[in-house]
């Protein structure tokens, strides 16, 4: 899996490649566990856009739980967006989409974190 | 081509080419690759259970993956000789806790009773046996 990142002012955004599964999911953990860090090096946004992600499986949603919660602790605003049908379907099954802020691309992401608004 | 089979040691390495094995029967029986999705899903969730439940007795059990296309859909069928382990018996996750208060862990076997049709298990001598089914439109 690959793994890329951009910022854009205070909001990092992550764009994982690929497929999310019990293979790659470590390193797609190491790699958000080092962005949200304690320590005030934290983003006061993250965003994954996963425009690039073809499949995730429970391995995968772990991951995004355990960033979520991490965001929580950090302080940092977290969003997830531009899902694919095949992920989009996992995230609606598993319940996902009901306790991590989902958006159908980055422009409503980006609305939704605004400081203020989140 | 209707039928096929293949079988490797329950070690998380071999993922991988199960999913080969799964995405070239899917390829050489034409079907929607749109529609992939539940057995790739099902076929890593199912696997991984058997790695991770499966090397009580040290050694990894063999797992054997075998995939039968007929007009009610595509069955797939996985064996273990592990010890007995029922994936079924394990109670549903929550899937309306809270961020804080989800279980970070039991979600797989859930997601595959969703998206297949029909999931059953067996203890059939000294293997375990999971069979699913899905209808697969054309």
């Amino acid at each position: 899996m690959n793994i890329q990142l951009e910022t854009l002012g205070q909001t990092t955004l992550v764009m994982p490649q690929g497929r999310l599964d019990f293979g790659s999911a470590p390193v797609f953990q190491q790699r958000l566990e080092q962005l949200l860090a304690g320590g005030g090096t934290a983003p006061a946004a993250l965003i994954i856009d996963c425009a690039g992600l073809d499949y995730v499986s429970s391995a995968g949603l772990r991951v995004f739980l355990l960033a979520a919660r991490a965001a929580q602790r950090a302080g940092t605003a977290f969003a997830v967006c531009s899902l694919k049908p095949p992920v989009r379907e996992v995230f609606d099954l598993s319940g996902f989409a009901r306790i991590i802020s989902v958006h159908a691309d980055r422009d409503s992401a980006f609305a939704h974190l605004q400081p203020g608004r989140a | 081509m209707k039928q096929r089979q293949t079988a490797v040691a329950g070690d998380a390495a071999h993922l991988a080419g199960l999913t080969v094995f799964l995405q070239e029967f899917w390829a050489a029986a034409n079907l929607p690759p749109t529609q992939a999705l539940p057995f790739e899903l099902a076929l890593e969730e199912v696997f991984m259970n058997v790695v991770m439940h499966g090397a009580g007795a040290g050694a990894a059990p063999w797992v054997e993956v075998s995939l039968c296309l007929a007009d009610e859909g595509l069955t797939m069928t996985v064996e273990d000789d592990g010890p007995q382990f029922d994936p079924l018996s394990l109670p549903p996750p929550d899937v309306t806790a809270s961020l804080a208060q989800r279980p970070v862990g039991g979600l797989g076997v859930f997601l595959v009773r969703q998206m297949m049709d029909a999931v059953s298990y067996r203890r059939v001598g000294a293997r375990n046996r999971l069979s699913m089914t899905k209808h697969i439109a054309r």
